[in-house]
């Protein structure tokens, strides 16, 4: 930790003498260009706001004026770590004309003027073999702010899982604050985690930050072939923001005697791990309460040793925010095998059902279902049903008789894939589609995993990716609408192979007929500032699967990607448009010269929206080439009535962080994170020129 | 407009322009730029350091994204074969970039060059990144008509 603290304060020292001039010595850090008046207006948490909505009311910035966005400024942030970073996810918040962001393969925590993009200060931990051995690298999603009026914190989790607070005007770590700022998450967690630095934990989401208590989930390595049944238990916990002192721990998979240890059969809570809340927690700071999406136990893909429907496994959990107390939970999937794990923010909505008057819980998923609940009591508002599905035939694998299906309105994503979604541009295309899928199983929704073998490879869905995946959705408080991206080709083909000895005690792992089973690794795992060489895969080989496409094309029709309107009033689709410029591999294709194809959207998991007083803005997630414009991607509004696209404006690289909107002294801003392919990561901000 | 808007606009459109002129560059990935024993030696440094995650057969796993198909050739459509060469030489593997041998690189570029369907030639892809950016990469393979004067 000397080295810690050394590398924080070389990092900040010089910035803040440079802040210094002598007629403002007494400044120092954010101080030089905070701003407080009313026309100043904050985004200051990840989602905009602890409902989840990523809403604000601004609107400089709308539809007949869109197209004139200039870029006001660019932080590259290359420099913090020892490599750039390609997969830049985060949205930043913005505090009294403050940006306050993750950056890097360090993930550091920048300050930066938000009218100008000028560094403020900057701090990072230099973690070594702990963040080397993380299963959650790279800069994360962002970060949270509290302030009880007088003093300022920013809090977040570094890549080897510890907690830290820093004083939100100077980037020090707050001293108060558990040991000199931080606090250990691998420690006082109800579980042993035997070695703190190879133990399994980390996580890319914000913390939560309601009142004085700060709540935080866990993620764990990808689980298509994890190494430990008895994985790390994502436990969730509180922590109080002044101290660090832990305030309570919530067993997400329950200790033998708590409520729904009963559901994991042959005692089979006692032998499974993971069940972590990896994407964001909402709080109802009226009801005082904390909406827990909870991941699936290990694995992903088989739970033959983890019988039972398995609660708190893809569950949504109310829980008291002063105890940790459950209140309710909703099973979304029992006995989770899909890898359609709980992805996404919950949505706190204040809606009119039925002219009534309700506080309802918005739950976006990967399987393409919008789940609503009462958020105080947990009972469905509209119907949910638990309906028969397919059982499957792997070997020692549990199989739940029925899954809750919501009303067909709440379907907004597409979530199984049959003969009629094969791509049919021309008759052509589609007979070598149906030729490509022979050796694939189609099936609709809750089809479940089955063993590769030659003749049959896998299942084809969209696990995984999803749908809608961490981004989640966003919504707008005054209508009750919501809006959500969905993927609708992010598929892949899933079949199980028997887990080899050695390198995992799972009965089955994901894998393909003929090819050696390898390990699949997650979001930047081992790829970190301190990552080492990685081992060389084990043999070549493949069994010459067949991709999962048709002369290049998708294997399946557009829509590739979409934006879907849902109005929680009604639990009906409103509108639903293709997000994203006909790819150029599509658009181009020689077997589809002649005809014409509507915009298509792109195939992509990493879209997140946001909602302002007339808009709902997205970037793409692709770089395409049009005959009006140079290869790029485009930042889109649309009217957030009726989808209309109003304008649209270049990016120098993809989305892939969600874009946030914030203002100072009465200037709007739009800032979005872009990286990916040979672009690495970067925060853009947009305004419209000549205003103050 | 302020002057640092101004600037910024110009450096969009230099980024702009940086694909413009990769449209005309000297010679095409369409021309046989590497050679077959190249992508072979290429092949086998990839099941060693690649497979890993982007798979056996190229297809992605995990978060890592697949290196053939559409997509991933769109994305480098008018740039350089430099632009693919340093991204994988400066940031691949993941977790030890620029841990290969320059020939390596290229090696491994040759091989995913053939996986998606450019065609060989007789001299291997050259290992400078100056000449690699007189190379262009156009995603759909130019009309004969086009390809004359070449």
């Amino acid at each position: 930790m000397m080295t810690t603290r050394r590398a924080a304060l070389a990092l900040t020292l010089p910035l803040l003498l440079a802040a210094i001039t002598p007629a403002m010595a007494q400044l120092n850090g954010t101080a030089v260009v905070r701003k407080t008046a009313t026309n100043t207006v904050n985004w200051p948490t990840y989602n905009a706001d602890l409902a989840g909505s990523r809403y604000l009311p601004l609107d400089q910035i709308n539809g007949d004026n869109f197209k004139n966005l200039e870029i006001a400024w660019r932080f590259k942030t290359d420099m913090f770590g020892s490599r750039p970073e390609y997969k830049l996810e985060g949205t930043p918040l913005a505090v009294d004309g403050i940006i306050y962001a993750t950056a890097g393969t360090r993930r550091a925590v920048v300050a930066l003027n938000a009218v100008t993009g000028e560094l403020l200060w900057s701090f990072s931990l230099h973690e070594g073999k702990r963040s080397a051995e993380s299963p959650r690298a790279l800069s994360g999603r962002g970060l949270a702010y509290w302030t009880d009026g007088t003093r300022r914190r920013i809090l977040y989790t570094t890549i080897g899982y510890r907690l830290v607070s820093l004083d939100a005007d100077t980037g020090q770590p707050d001293t108060a604050f558990g040991e000199n700022g931080i606090v250990d998450l691998k420690k006082d967690w109800d579980q042993e985690i035997a070695d703190l630095e190879t133990g399994e934990a980390g996580v890319h989401s914000a913390p939560a930050v309601s009142g004085n208590t700060i709540i935080i989930g866990a993620a764990f390595r990808e689980g298509f072939t994890p190494v430990n049944h008895n994985n790390t238990k994502g436990y969730v916990r509180a922590f109080d923001v002044r101290t660090g002192k832990r305030l309570w721990t919530f067993h997400t998979i329950p200790k033998p005697g708590e409520f729904g240890y009963d559901t994991w059969l042959n005692h089979s809570a006692d032998e499974t791990g993971n069940a972590g809340v990896w994407t964001q927690v909402s709080i109802d700071p009226e009801l005082n309460l904390a909406y827990l999406n909870v991941e699936s136990p290990t694995s992903d893909f088989f739970g033959g040793q983890r019988p039972g429907p398995g609660l708190f496994g893809n569950s949504i959990v109310a829980v008291d925010l002063t105890t940790g107390k459950r209140k309710w939970h909703y099973q979304l999937i029992h006995h989770e095998i899909w890898d359609l794990d709980n992805s996404s923010a919950p949505l706190l909505m204040d809606v009119t059902i039925a002219g009534k008057p309700r506080k309802v819980v918005g739950v976006p998923s990967k399987q393409g279902f919008f789940y609503v609940f009462d958020r105080v009591t947990g009972k469905p508002a509209f119907p949910i049903v638990e309906t028969r599905v397919t059982q499957g035939a792997v070997p020692g694998e549990w199989y739940s008789p029925t899954q809750p299906i919501p009303t067909k309105g709440l379907t907004y994503g597409r979530n199984g894939y049959v003969e009629a979604d094969l791509i049919d541009f021309t008759p052509e295309l589609r007979a070598k589609a149906l030729e490509v899928v022979k050796r694939y199983k189609l099936g609709g929704v809750y089809t479940p995993p089955i063993l590769s073998t030659r003749d049959s490879l896998g299942v084809i869905n969209n696990w995984a990716q999803g749908g809608t995946n961490w981004p989640g959705g966003s919504f707008d408080p005054e209508t009750g609408i919501a809006y959500v991206y969905s993927c609708g080709t992010c598929i892949s083909s899933t079949g199980l192979q028997p887990g080899p000895k050695g390198m995992t005690n799972l009965n089955y792992v994901v894998g393909v007929d003929g090819q050696p089973v390898s390990m699949i690794k997650g979001p930047g795992e081992g790829a970190g500032a301190d990552s080492p060489a990685p081992p060389p895969a084990a043999g070549g080989g493949g069994a010459g699967a067949p991709r999962l496409a048709v002369d290049g094309l998708p294997l399946m029709k557009p829509p590739y990607g979409s934006i879907n309107a849902i109005d929680v009033n009604k639990g009906q689709l409103k509108w639903q448009i293709a997000h994203g410029e006909t790819p150029d591999f599509v658009r181009n294709n020689p077997a589809l010269k002649g005809i014409t194809i509507p915009r298509t959207g792109q195939s992509t998991y990493q879209i997140g929206t946001l909602v302002t007083k007339t808009l709902v803005v997205a970037g793409e997630n692709q770089v395409t080439t049009t005959p009006d414009r140079p290869r790029g991607a485009m930042l889109r509004a649309y009217d957030k009535q009726t989808g209309k696209e109003l304008g649209a404006v270049f990016m120098p690289g993809p989305q892939s962080g969600s874009p946030m909107t914030y203002s100072v002294n009465g200037k709007q801003y739009i800032v979005v994170a872009t990286s990916g392919g040979t672009a690495t990561g970067e925060y853009v901000a947009y305004a419209l020129s000549g205003k103050n | 407009m302020n002057k640092r808007t101004a600037v910024l606009i110009v450096a969009m459109l230099a980024i702009g322009a940086g694909a413009v002129q990769a449209q005309s560059t000297a010679r095409s990935v369409w021309e046989g730029i590497f050679s077959p024993e190249q992508a072979a030696r290429g092949e086998a440094q990839y099941v060693q350091r690649c497979a890993a995650c982007h798979g056996a057969t190229l297809g992605g796993t995990g978060e890592a994204p697949g290196l053939t198909g559409g997509e991933f050739v769109s994305h480098y459509d008018q740039l350089t074969v430099a632009d693919l060469f340093d991204r994988v030489r400066t940031t691949m593997p993941q977790n030890d970039p620029g841990t290969l041998s320059r020939d390596q690189y290229a090696d491994v570029v040759a091989f995913l060059l053939k996986s998606n369907g450019f065609p060989a030639g007789a001299a291997p892809l050259d290992r400078r990144s100056e000449v690699l950016a007189t190379i262009g990469i156009q995603a759909q393979k130019p009309q004969a008509s086009e390809q004359s004067g070449n």
